[in-house]
């Protein structure tokens, strides 16, 4: 490799570079940010919104918008919350997997059959499940459940964990799914000539309802661990998240109109934003400034990327 | 000054290819002059030098007689140079006039009627049959192909290079054009022309470059040459027979449709297939003929009596994908926008369609994608640098050909070829040709859908010819000749 090929490398993965350089920047004006813990901690906090960033990455890729990943994230975890309260885990898990799921699919199948605009739907589903959640919950939040769920936010395995762990396992998946699959071809194509992608004879309807499915049981995975990790199922949760999960995908080199991205730029999207959470905290940066030095890293980002 | 333009040494790489090596070409005031060469020769990489979409690595262009090097389009244009490329890049929601304006017209304060009521005055001189304040999107390829054109010539440029302009139009609307470059000749304007048809150089140009594998070969008078010398410089070999035909129609009938009717433009259409036979359809533009080909394969709403493919009866086909399985395929008219993704590498545009025969479970293998794609880019000739290149880089041609290749990866039982062979080039066309005859001796139903005359006439063993959505009438045997078929195609009956 010469520095050539490494130089193309590096534009083709804007997002490393970011990371990279961000985490030089902290480390050289703190001690306290470049140690071992302190990045488990980095990639713990990381971990949900990443999940949630992983299914909007193969929505986006497909052409398409989810803005209602906060709200089945909230969604599932109140239902989640309420089956603990009488059920097994076991049930509780699957019915909030389910709720994703059942949200992502209600998303494909409007956007697909009624061909409506994805933004549009989804901006109409996350009002309808924010208010679902609220009307669930009579908006008090559900606490207290058994040490064994709560080992899914808190727990770790040889140090590392749970939710990283889990993070790293569905960040796999999605690498395999994307490069190794039908699905991923699939996506890659609707995203990039839906007309194209149709007259090869891709059922484009159906996967575009699976895609959706994915993004919302993946917005569920995220509400689970939240859940275990405060021990507690509030409505108010996930407020805002899709800004960040858009945000992490088109970090990652993820275009809006589609048929752009992939999942390890998603990751160290989420990676970044993250970082700078940790970093400006560790540096005593005021909250009021944090929004738009993520905003101004957003930009400088998506324009260093427009040259490809 | 002898030239209005030149270009001189012009090197031009890409990653992985030299697309222009040393290449001078030169253009005369008031001359048409053909610029020929293969798919991927580098002809299109020429005129985006020439027109500052491209920078060249080395070499000068002089334009009056001071060197220029134009940094985008637009300054080529303010300077009086106006090109037509073959990517057409029109705004798809705006209207007609709009598309036109942008670029050209400076004051924001033209009125919205003052406009249209100026583009229809242009449309109407150049004899255009479309309205200037309807939506790009609403308009078929080679509608969006005229408005090109209208918009390069809305200012008065002193160069005008049109990039295979006549590859999306009909010969009816490809005569328009012709008048309009004599016109333009008149007022001393110099034209580029690019075209993979030969007789149209003959019958426009007056000096013609060539240029194979980005290297020049050589500069001519027309009135000096014939077609097979430039072939000969093109290929580098001679090509005996243009229009190969071997095919054995039998007796037997393998598709029929009865009573077809498409979108709210297709009216009562039926025809059937025999075994070994190549059918064609005929038209002008709007006559209907590539809705036929959409209509039967699902992609727009369509309605018959009867439909069979074999002794099948098929009631409906609600989806393309519906279509594959039936063993009817097609390959679309554009290209671009139906026909590839262009994002994607050469390798899984062709294995989009052609899933089935590397996956298991949802699992694709690529060692075995990757080993198709070369055996297509073999049998295709496609000229790729590897067959991860995106397909948006290709050269129109090869674009083409990789459409061939994923269509017909899949043995069907009937193939709608819509315009395949579209921006070809002549060897590639002769290997098209022979295609068809091998697809129709297998047994397989070909609806040969062109509007190219030439290739209509001397292919087919039957000719549809459509005129507004209604059929004409088809022709057989001797009955079928260009003037025959432009006759029924503009609504005369023949005798
Ligand atoms: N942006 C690009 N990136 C990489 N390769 C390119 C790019 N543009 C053109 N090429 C390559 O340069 C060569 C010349 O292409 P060009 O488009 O000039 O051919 P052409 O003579 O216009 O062919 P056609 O008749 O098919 O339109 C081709 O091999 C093509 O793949
Ligand atoms: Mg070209």
């Amino acid at each position: 490799m010469n520095w050539r090929t490494i130089l193309r490398k590096m534009r083709e993965y804007p997002a490393i570079v970011g990371f990279v350089g961000i985490v030089i920047f902290f480390a050289l004006l703190s001690d306290r940010f470049f140690t071992l813990s302190n990045f488990l901690i980095i990639l713990r906090q990381v971990s949900i919104q990443a999940i949630i960033a992983f299914g909007m990455t193969i929505v986006i890729i497909s052409g398409g918008i989810d803005l209602s990943v906060g709200s089945t994230l909230a969604l599932s975890a109140v239902i989640l919350a309420d089956f603990l309260k009488s059920g097994s885990i076991f049930t509780a898990v699957f019915m909030a997997l389910l709720v994703g799921a059942a949200m992502g699919a209600a998303n494909g199948l409007i956007i697909a059959k009624g061909k409506i605009q994805p933004f549009i739907v989804t901006l109409a589903t996350m009002a309808i499940g924010r208010s679902l959640t609220l009307v669930y919950t009579q908006g008090m939040p559900i606490t207290g459940f058994p040490q064994s769920f709560r080992f899914i936010g808190r727990g770790d395995v040889a140090g590392i964990p749970v939710p990283i762990i889990i993070m790293l396992s569905l960040f796999a998946l999605m690498w395999f799914v994307l490069n190794n699959t039908k699905l991923g071809l699939y996506s890659y194509a609707i995203g990039g000539n839906e007309i194209a992608a149709k007259l090869s004879g891709v059922k484009v309807d159906r996967y575009k309802i699976i895609i959706y499915m994915i993004s919302g049981v993946f917005s569920a995975v995220s509400g689970i661990i939240l859940t275990a990790r405060l021990n507690s199922a509030q409505p108010t949760f996930g407020y805002g998240y899709e800004l960040d999960a858009i945000a992490a995908v088109v970090l990652g080199g993820a275009s809006l109109t589609g048929g752009k991205g992939h999942i390890l730029g998603t990751l160290f999207g989420a990676l970044i934003m993250g970082t700078l959470n940790n970093g400006l905290n560790i540096l005593n940066v005021s909250p009021f400034y944090q929004q738009a030095v993520k905003g101004i890293i957003i930009l400088i980002a998506v324009l260093l990327e427009r040259e490809n | 000054m002898e030239y209005i333009l030149e270009a001189k040494g012009i090197t031009k790489t890409f990653p992985g290819v030299v697309a222009l090596d040393n290449v001078n070409f030169n253009l005369k005031k008031g001359e048409v002059h053909a610029l020929l060469g293969e798919n991927g020769a580098g002809k299109s990489t020429l005129i985006k030098i020439i027109s500052g979409v491209y920078k060249a690595d080395k070499g000068t262009i002089l334009y009056m007689g001071k060197t220029v090097s134009f940094n985008s389009p637009t300054e080529a244009m303010k300077a009086g140079i106006a090109t037509i490329h073959q990517e057409l890049n029109l705004f798809e929601d705006l209207t007609v006039a709009e598309n036109i304006a942008v670029g050209n017209v400076e004051s924001f304060l033209l009125s919205k009627r003052k406009l249209i009521n100026i583009t229809d005055k242009l449309l109407k001189n150049l004899n255009f049959n479309i309205h200037a304040n309807s939506t790009v999107r609403n308009l078929n390829t080679s509608e969006k192909q005229l408005v090109s054109i209208a918009k390069a010539l809305f200012l008065n440029s002193n160069v005008i290079i049109m990039d295979e302009p006549t590859a999306t139009i009909t010969e009816h609307e490809a005569k328009i054009l012709f008048n309009i470059i004599n016109d333009l000749k008149k007022k001393g304007i110099s034209i580029i022309f690019i075209s993979h048809r030969l007789e149209e150089v003959f019958e426009i140009a007056d000096r013609v470059t060539v240029l194979r594998d980005g290297k020049f070969v050589g500069t001519t008078d027309v009135g000096h040459t014939s077609e097979q010398e430039l072939i000969s410089m093109m290929v580098g070999r001679k090509i005996s027979e243009m229009y190969p035909k071997y095919n054995v129609p039998k007796k037997k009938e393998i598709f029929s449709v009865h009573d077809l009717n498409v979108g709210r433009i297709v009216k009562n259409v039926s025809f059937s297939l025999k075994e070994g036979e190549i059918f064609g359809i005929a038209g002008l533009v709007g006559s209907g003929k590539s809705e036929i080909a959409l209509g039967i394969y699902g992609y727009i709403p369509s309605k018959w009596k009867q439909l069979k493919v074999g002794d099948k009866v098929i009631s409906k086909i609600k989806s393309p994908d519906q279509a594959l399985q039936e063993g009817i395929a097609m390959v679309p008219e554009d290209r671009k926008t139906m026909g590839l993704v262009l994002e994607l590498d050469v390798m899984k545009n062709i294995t989009l369609q052609n899933v089935k025969e590397v996956e298991k479970g949802g699992i694709i293998n690529w060692k075995k994608a990757d080993d198709i794609a070369r055996e297509e880019i073999g049998k295709y000739s496609i000229k790729v640098s590897s067959v991860k290149q995106k397909v948006k880089t290709l050269s129109g041609g090869n674009q083409q050909k990789a459409v061939l290749a994923k269509v017909l990866r899949r043995v069907p039982k009937v193939v709608f070829m819509v315009e395949p062979t579209r921006g070809i080039d002549v060897g590639a066309k002769v290997d098209v040709y022979k295609i068809v005859n091998n697809l129709a001796n297998n047994g397989i139903g070909v609806v040969f859908i062109s509007s190219e005359l030439p290739e209509i006439v001397r292919l087919c063993d039957r000719v549809l010819v459509m005129h507004r959505g209604r059929p004409m009438g088809i022709l057989e045997g001797n009955e079928i000749t260009q003037e025959n078929i432009l006759k029924l195609a503009t609504g005369v009956d023949v005798e």
